[in-house]
């Protein structure tokens, strides 16, 4: 679990990143810092449910393949547990299937790796409107 | 007897009659000759009447096989009444069963009034030929010239009778001989006709079967015990475009493709020896220089337990040969394809094997201009991003260099292979990765292990793959010795084993069952050719992969691959 606070004072939103590849874990906070995000990332679901970013957690960057509990199956959890935490995905999928279904179920973005850091952008301020 | 004087003249010619009438009776028997009994007793008959003048002379033949005698009479033109045959032969009855030695009776009251003479003569020895009776009306009769001339005509009749008996006898042997003869050269007719028939048949059927022979549209032949040939049918010809006499004996040899020809001709030996059935492929030319395969059978055929000939068939599976060996290597491809993916999932995988550092590089790159773009600029922090993107990069290029290699759609190039050699060559190749962590490298490789079938760059792969694995298990472990032990031994049953065994931190029991998936993997830059590619490149090897928990920590990958085998 790795967490950065972005530079100043002033309280930035916290994102919460699940993906059980290495190199997201690694490279996304660095980027959400610069965005303007504090950041912890987590490498499946099952971890992130069972820490208290949960509560605290004001977006969801997740990856929807992952060993154990899916992406879908946390954004299942999370409505069974009445979280209702905005959810952006993040994919390798480019199955457009896949991208309806995640829309459908709420999700307010769905980002095909590799994305742009504008996109992230986009969907992190969009995500923290409908908060 | 005294003669009187006025009667030396008469006797004088009656001497002469007398004689003439001998020279008449003894030259009858020519012109008897070829005639029938009756015929030669009726000549006689009129001769004697004619030469004695006798009122009558009577004859009575004996035929053969008990049938009735004959009966003949003849009677001077003036004697009445003329009666028949049987009914004289019936009135002189009494009279002829007298001893004909004795005097000749004198008949009274001879049919009528007249007193007669009766004369009887034997024919033949006894009256077993027959009898002649000659009657006359004169007392002197017969005088001592008559009596010569009636016993004279009496044996010439006998001989002539005798004679005319042998000849109709002879002819009537002549003709059942002759009879027979015609019927023995009928019933040499009907056989031999018979025969004709047959052959005929025989014929016919030989030909039908030689048709049949021929018809068949596989080469068909027949050899003798010891193995040179005899018979071969038209469809032999017509495919060689031989001649019986180039083909026979061993002259078949020279149709056969001469690579084929031996290992044919040492099975053909052992058959002749053993008398067992066999067969065997081989090419054969054609009468255009081309060759086909053919499937040759071969059966001995014994009368009892003597080995007669030996017969068989060579037929043209070349078409079947050929759509054989395409289908292996459709087979083989296919198998290839679906072993390593469908290609769908090919280029998913590479997508998504490429996608890691891709999506690295894009984050890190977008953070390193913010960063630089900063006031102030975050230098660190733009150098961090830059080296990440940097080897992310690199990262990304030797996936999709692997891929390529591995993906281009040849076969697996199967040869014998020493698994020790590519084993140290993968060490030395990758042995800057070991370095980046400090990890204990063990080799325990056997010696002496036999070559394996394998495709060298394919297997290195594998163990490449392995060994990663491994470092990466142990890249988060701090708290005991980081070893990797690479060991390789003889597996089951004609097979080389190869082992991978890391001190990391083992096989998560979650996700133990999708270790092999095609789309899993679990690795911090997901790198190379992942664990689903390697287990179909052993599959495509009829080799395994598997792995087994430690009983310390971390995990054994294993591979196992068959030796190579004398081919």
């Amino acid at each position: 679990m790795k967490s950065r606070d972005g530079e100043g004072a002033v309280q930035r939103p916290l994102v919460a990143v699940v993906d059980d590849d290495e190199s997201v874990r690694e490279s996304l906070p660095d980027l959400l810092g610069e965005l303007g995000f504090r950041s912890q990332v987590f490498s499946s679901a099952e971890e992130f449910l069972g820490s208290e970013t949960v509560q605290r957690a004001k977006c969801l960057v997740l990856d929807i393949a992952m060993p154990g509990m899916t992406g879908f199956d946390l954004q299942k959890e999370l409505a069974v547990r009445g979280k209702d935490i905005p959810i952006v995905f993040i994919t390798g999928q480019k199955d457009e299937m896949v991208r309806k279904r995640a829309l459908e179920a709420g999700a307010v973005g769905f980002l095909l790796k590799p994305f742009s850091d504008t996109a992230l952008l986009e969907a992190l301020n969009r995500a923290l409107e409908t908060a | 007897m005294a003669v009187p004087a006025e009667d030396s003249g008469e006797e004088a010619r009656r001497l002469r009659r007398c004689i003439n009438d001998l020279v008449g009776i003894l030259a009858l028997p020519a012109v008897w000759l070829g005639h029938s009994a009756p015929e030669i007793v009726g000549s006689l008959l009129d001769a004697l009447l004619v030469m004695l003048n006798l009122d009558f002379v009577y004859a009575r033949l004996a035929s053969s096989a008990g049938a009735a005698a004959t009966e003949m009479v003849r009677f001077a033109p003036a004697w009445e009444p003329k009666l028949g045959p049987q009914e004289i032969g019936e009135t002189l009855q009494p009279w002829l069963r007298d001893d004909s030695q004795k005097v000749p009776p004198v008949v009274k009251k001879f049919l009528g009034e007249r007193d007669m003479v009766l004369l009887p003569l034997q024919l033949g020895w006894h009256d077993e030929i027959g009898m002649i009776v000659a009657g006359s009306q004169r007392q002197d009769f017969p005088q001592q010239g008559e009596r010569l001339i009636l016993n004279v005509a009496a044996n010439q009749a006998a001989i002539g009778l005798h004679e005319s008996n042998i000849l109709r006898e002879l002819d009537h042997r002549v003709a059942q001989r002759t009879q027979e003869l015609t019927s023995a050269n009928e019933q040499l007719h009907g056989a031999r006709a018979a025969l004709e028939q047959a052959f005929h048949e025989l014929r016919k059927s030989e030909a039908k079967l030689r048709r049949v022979i021929d018809a068949i549209p596989t080469i068909a032949w027949c050899n003798l015990p010891d193995g040179p040939n005899e018979f071969l049918n038209k469809s032999w010809h017509e495919y060689t475009g031989l001649s019986p006499e180039q083909s026979q004996g061993w002259g078949w040899q020279s149709a056969f493709h001469a690579d084929d020809l031996p290992a044919l001709m040492k099975r053909w030996q052992q058959m002749l020896l053993t008398g067992e059935r066999g067969e065997i492929e081989a090419r054969i030319r054609r009468h255009d220089g081309v060759y086909r395969w053919f499937l040759i059978r071969a059966e001995a055929f014994f009368e009892g337990s003597r080995l007669v000939r030996w017969y068989g068939t060579s037929t043209d599976i070349d078409d079947r040969k050929r759509a054989e060996d395409a289908l292996n290597k459709a087979r083989a491809e296919l198998a290839m394809v679906t072993r390593v993916m469908t290609m769908g999932q090919l280029t998913a995988s590479i997508a998504h094997e490429v996608n890691q550092p891709l999506s690295g590089i894009v984050t890190n790159a977008s953070t390193c201009l913010r960063m630089l773009d900063a006031s102030p600029p975050n230098l660190d922090g733009a150098r961090e991003t830059a080296r990440r993107t940097i080897r992310d990069g690199h990262r990304a290029s030797d996936v999709i260099t692997r891929l390529r290699t591995l993906y281009s759609r040849k076969e697996l190039v199967l040869e014998p292979m020493d698994l020790n050699e590519a084993t140290r060559e993968v060490i030395s190749l990758s042995w800057n990765e070991f370095g980046t962590i400090q990890v204990l490298l063990k080799q325990d490789l056997a010696e002496g292990l036999p070559p394996v079938m394998g495709d060298r760059i394919q297997i290195q792969q594998v163990i490449l793959n392995l060994i990663r694995n491994g470092l990466d298990a142990m890249s988060e472990v701090s708290d005991r010795p980081r070893e990797l032990t690479i060991k390789t031994d003889l597996g089951e049953s004609g097979s080389v084993r190869l082992s991978v065994k890391d001190s990391g931190t083992g096989i998560d029991p979650q996700i133990e069952s999708r270790l092999f998936e095609p789309f899993y993997t679990t690795k911090r830059d997901g790198m190379g050719i992942g664990l689903s590619v390697s287990r179909s490149i052993m599959d495509g090897h009829r080799g395994r992969l598997w792995a087994v928990r430690n009983e310390g920590p971390g995990t054994t990958f294993l591979l196992s691959i068959p030796c190579s085998t004398n081919t």
